[in-house]
């Protein structure tokens, strides 16, 4: 599923430079990635998802790499093949929570709008229990509930591939489990592989593999 | 349409900011529109009104205080002059003088005393009633009816002039004989009389038993050289009535009785400029002039005004557009974080440009319909609108 | 052929020649002997109406408002001046219509003494009441009268001057008969003595210079004790007699004055129209009774 052969990155102002000699993951595989901050953790999200292109080396993902598509390609890639979920939710404020869902829908001509799409949205928030909240906005949501919603919102365009970073982060213990659950139940139920950066270790347990990202080599002023 | 539909859900859900921004914008570019339009208005009226009187005759003074008490009946009196005047016109036969004398006032409105001439001059008609008959008739125009909330067979009383002046103008129950049909002119907010009539209201005329039959001795002065002498014991009847209308009378020499203008409508245009040539003395008390040409060069002094009225208006908006562009960059700089997450969503430059865009639209649209809105409803009411503040 | 062409071109002439009501000028005057004059010069181009009742005294009559109405709607309202018709100056009506048939003599009006003004304090200015009216009982001002008459209807009407200017002419002829007449039998004793019941001769004695003083009787009122008493004391340094009327007295004042050797004769001012003939026919009666006063 996802392929990273040998890739040096470096940020066009600053020190620092990420190397990556490999790494890889499997259709379906859950891995945790660890490491201190400014390790590079979050870089490696944004390399996945083409946000980001290395100086050299290869991305693969879905056997397509990444990094030879133009800006436009990669953007319509990403959208189409990987869903982001965020430390702070990433919610618009001023949409409901229904057309926060259906947002990846409305910023790019890569994904069409439907009625499909719609009872598909519908299906998944009453999955993660938030289909009662559907015409409410982000504020009248509380911390767990604004997650779930940003999980369904990363989840509508089936993607193959879900960045997580820190998805757990803001998240009471109580919340941060039944996240976890959520997320894990779509994960399987798309068949998607999970990368996600988190520092809680008491949930790397779950995961299939836990990488620390101490191994690969980073500097800078981070 | 979905940077459309994100844009409607974010000016909807910052409400505050929008009104603000679309009640900026609306401003900005109704202030110099509107203006213009009742500019426009103005002087069309204005001018409308003095090109359809030919010469304007008055005592040499202010032409301006002339025009705008006779044209549009101003509170503002001019030197006035004599019926005398009009009877030298009259005897030249070059035009029909209609005299005016505008100096008194009913419920607010301009009480207009003049001839019957007048409202075929003007092309006044009557739409209820019948027009000006006997003394102490009033006709109203339209509009002024309509405010005073009388008609045909009411009683209207004419304004005192000074409350305190015990010896001054005495008020007059007239009676309204009809109301004109709307003419969208000064004439709408008038109240017309008989110049005989304005006469009894400044009391040259007044109306009372007759003393050179009465046996009431208690109001008779002196008996002397086939004249008997009032005292002012005397009641003066403060209405006109079809009972009392027979002794109601002027005294002294009537040549002499005031005016405030007299309106020339020349027989053809050499007749017109051979009585104007009769007023070119310098020695003469008394000016005969085109309306025209002084509501033109009253223009002319607007147009100037107009030109530094626009000057600060159009700065003024520029500040305004300038603050609007800072708004909308810091809206821009307060969605730099909604920018980067649909950015890493996957969304093209282009339609986050396309987004933000549509907010601008969104609001200059709104802005739009609402500044068409306001200015139709301007230019619905100009007309009124002017009427109004040249009246004062 | 000729016969039809003939009798077509004088249907054409005759009904050329008749002006349809519709485009008659419509004439108001205010008292008879004006309308008489508005009706010989203006003939079949002119409507002339005189509104006044046959029984009130157009001086002193009061229109009622459909009646002034009538009056602004006219083409041309003929004034008397002298300020005769009092109702004018209380009404409302178009100066431009309005024609004052004795402006060209104004200079030459006359004040009557027997009409008592008044005035408020001593210094104020008095009423005018004073003005004597009957004009056209001088036949010279009645001429010019109708000479106003003529220019007034030569202006609505222009292509009709040469029409009116002739029929104008035929009517100066008359009154300058009629002034020639008086003129004549006045001359056969200017100094005679003579009485009249009104203050409508003013304008006859002066313009033909007789020596008449009035007393204020009306024809249909027998005298007050008062009213004789004013004779007498007329009679006291002017002794007529002849009394001039304005109409038929009553038998009595008629037999009370014979009995003081005072003959009446009538002398109307016609300011109505007459219940039969015409001003002329009028006057020409007056004229009679008057030669008989200069007998």
């Amino acid at each position: 599923m996802i392929s990273i052969q040998n890739i040096q990155f470096r940020y066009p102002h600053g020190e620092f430079r990420l190397t990556i000699p490999e790494f890889s993951a499997t259709q379906g595989e859950k891995v945790a990635i660890v490491g201190p901050s400014g390790s590079g953790k979050t870089t490696l999200l944004n390399l996945l998802a083409g946000i980001l292109t290395p100086a050299s080396g290869v991305i693969e993902v879905k056997k397509t790499a990444i990094n030879d598509l133009n800006d436009a390609n990669r953007r319509d890639f990403r959208i189409r093949n990987i869903g982001f979920v965020f430390q702070d939710f990433e919610l618009l404020d001023y949409l409901t929570v229904f057309d926060n869902i259906l947002h990846p829908y409305r910023i790019t001509g890569a994904l069409k709008l439907s009625e499909e799409v719609r009872q598909r949205a519908i299906h998944l928030a009453e999955r993660m229990c938030i289909a009662g909240y559907l015409k409410k906005h982000p504020g009248e949501l509380s911390q767990g509930e604004k997650q779930r919603a940003a999980i369904c919102r990363a989840m509508l365009p089936n993607p193959s591939l879900i960045l997580a970073d820190e998805a757990t982060g803001n998240l009471d213990p109580a919340n941060k489990t039944r996240i976890l659950d959520l997320l894990f139940e779509n994960v399987d139920a798309h068949e998607a592989t999970l990368v996600a950066v988190t520092h809680d270790h008491e949930l790397l347990p779950r995961f299939d593999r836990v990488v620390d990202f101490q191994a690969f080599p980073s500097g800078g002023g981070l | 349409m979905d940077s459309l539909y994100l844009a409607w859900q974010y000016v909807r859900f910052n409400k505050a900011k929008t009104i603000i921004l679309v009640a900026s914008i609306t401003l900005i570019a109704v202030l110099p529109l509107a203006l213009e339009s009742l500019l426009t208005e103005s002087e069309r009226q204005l001018l409308v009104r003095a090109e359809s009187t030919p010469l304007l005759i008055g005592t040499k003074g202010s032409a301006l205080d002339l025009v705008m008490n006779s044209l549009y009946f101003d509170d503002e009196i001019p030197e006035l002059m004599t019926m005398e005047a009009v009877e030298r016109i009259h005897d030249t036969q070059f035009a029909l003088p209609i005299p005016l004398y505008v100096r008194f006032q009913a419920r607010g409105h301009p009480i207009v005393g003049t001839t019957f001439d007048y409202f075929e001059f003007r092309r006044l008609s009557i739409d209820q009633g019948c027009p000006l008959t006997m003394l102490g008739d009033c006709v109203l125009g339209a509009k002024a009816a309509e405010l005073l909330g009388i008609g045909p067979g009411d009683d209207l009383v004419s304004s005192p002039d000074n409350l305190f002046d015990l010896a001054g103008v005495y008020p007059l129950k007239m009676k309204v004989a009809g109301v004109l049909a709307p003419n969208h002119s000064a004439d709408d907010l008038a109240v017309f009389v008989d110049l005989k009539t304005a006469w009894v209201i400044q009391g040259l005329g007044h109306g009372h038993q007759d003393v050179t039959r009465t046996r009431d001795n208690s109001v008779v002065l002196k008996r002397a050289d086939g004249n008997v002498a009032a005292n002012a014991k005397l009641y003066h009847y403060t209405e006109i009535t079809e009972d009392n209308l027979d002794n109601f009378h002027f005294h002294g020499d009537m040549s002499i009785y005031p005016l405030t203008a007299i309106i020339a409508v020349p027989n053809d245009e050499k007749s017109g400029a051979l009585l104007r040539g009769r007023y070119l003395d310098r020695d003469d008390t008394e000016q005969a002039f085109l309306p025209a040409e002084v509501i033109d060069g009253l223009l002319q002094n607007i147009f100037r005004i107009r030109n530094v009225i626009d000057s600060v208006i159009a700065v003024v908006g520029l500040a305004m557009v300038l603050v609007i562009i800072l708004v909308f960059t810091l809206s821009l700089r307060l969605r730099q974080r909604e920018i980067q997450t649909i950015f890493r969503l996957g969304c093209r430059r282009a339609m986050i440009g396309r987004m933000l865009l549509a907010e601008i639209v969104l609001i200059l649209s709104v802005s739009g319909v609402l500044c068409m809105a306001v200015l139709g409803v301007v230019n619905a009411n100009a007309e009124e609108l002017v009427r109004r503040l040249l009246m004062g | 052929m000729k016969t039809v062409h003939q009798i077509v071109l004088g249907m054409i002439l005759v009904f050329s020649s008749h002006v349809s009501a519709a485009e008659r000028l419509s004439v108001y005057t205010v008292n008879y002997p004006l309308a008489y004059f508005a009706e010989r010069i203006g003939d079949d181009q002119v409507e002339v109406v005189f509104p006044a009742p046959a029984d009130v005294d157009p001086a002193y009559w009061m229109p009622d408002r459909t009646t002034i109405a009538a009056y602004q709607q006219a083409d041309l309202i003929l004034l008397n001046g002298a300020n005769y018709a009092k109702w004018i100056g209380k009404v409302s009506l178009p100066r431009s219509k309005m024609v004052d048939t004795s402006r060209k003599f104004k200079d030459r009006y006359l004040y009557t003494s027997e009409v008592t003004t008044h005035s408020h304090g001593t210094e104020g200015a008095h009423a005018h009441e004073s003005l004597a009216f009957t004009t056209w009982l001088d036949f010279s001002l009645a001429k010019l009268q109708a000479e106003s008459i003529y220019e007034a209807l030569a202006r609505k009407r222009p292509m009709s001057e040469i029409e009116f200017k002739r029929n104008y002419q035929t009517l100066a002829g008359d009154l300058d008969k009629l002034h020639a007449q008086i003129t004549a039998i006045v001359a056969r004793d200017p100094d005679r003595t003579l009485l009249g019941t009104h203050s409508v001769y003013d304008y006859l004695n002066a313009g033909y210079e007789m020596n008449l003083k009035s007393v204020h009787w009306d024809p249909d009122e027998a005298p007050t004790v008062s009213r004789w008493n004013d004779l007498k004391h007329i009679l006291e340094g002017h002794q007529g007699m002849y009394m001039l009327w304005k109409s038929e007295p009553l038998l009595e004042s008629v037999s009370d004055l014979r009995k003081k050797g005072i003959e009446s004769v009538v002398f109307s001012p016609s300011a109505n129209r007459p219940d039969s003939g015409d001003f002329l026919t009028v006057m020409r009666a007056n004229i009679g009774a008057l030669a008989l006063a200069y007998k």
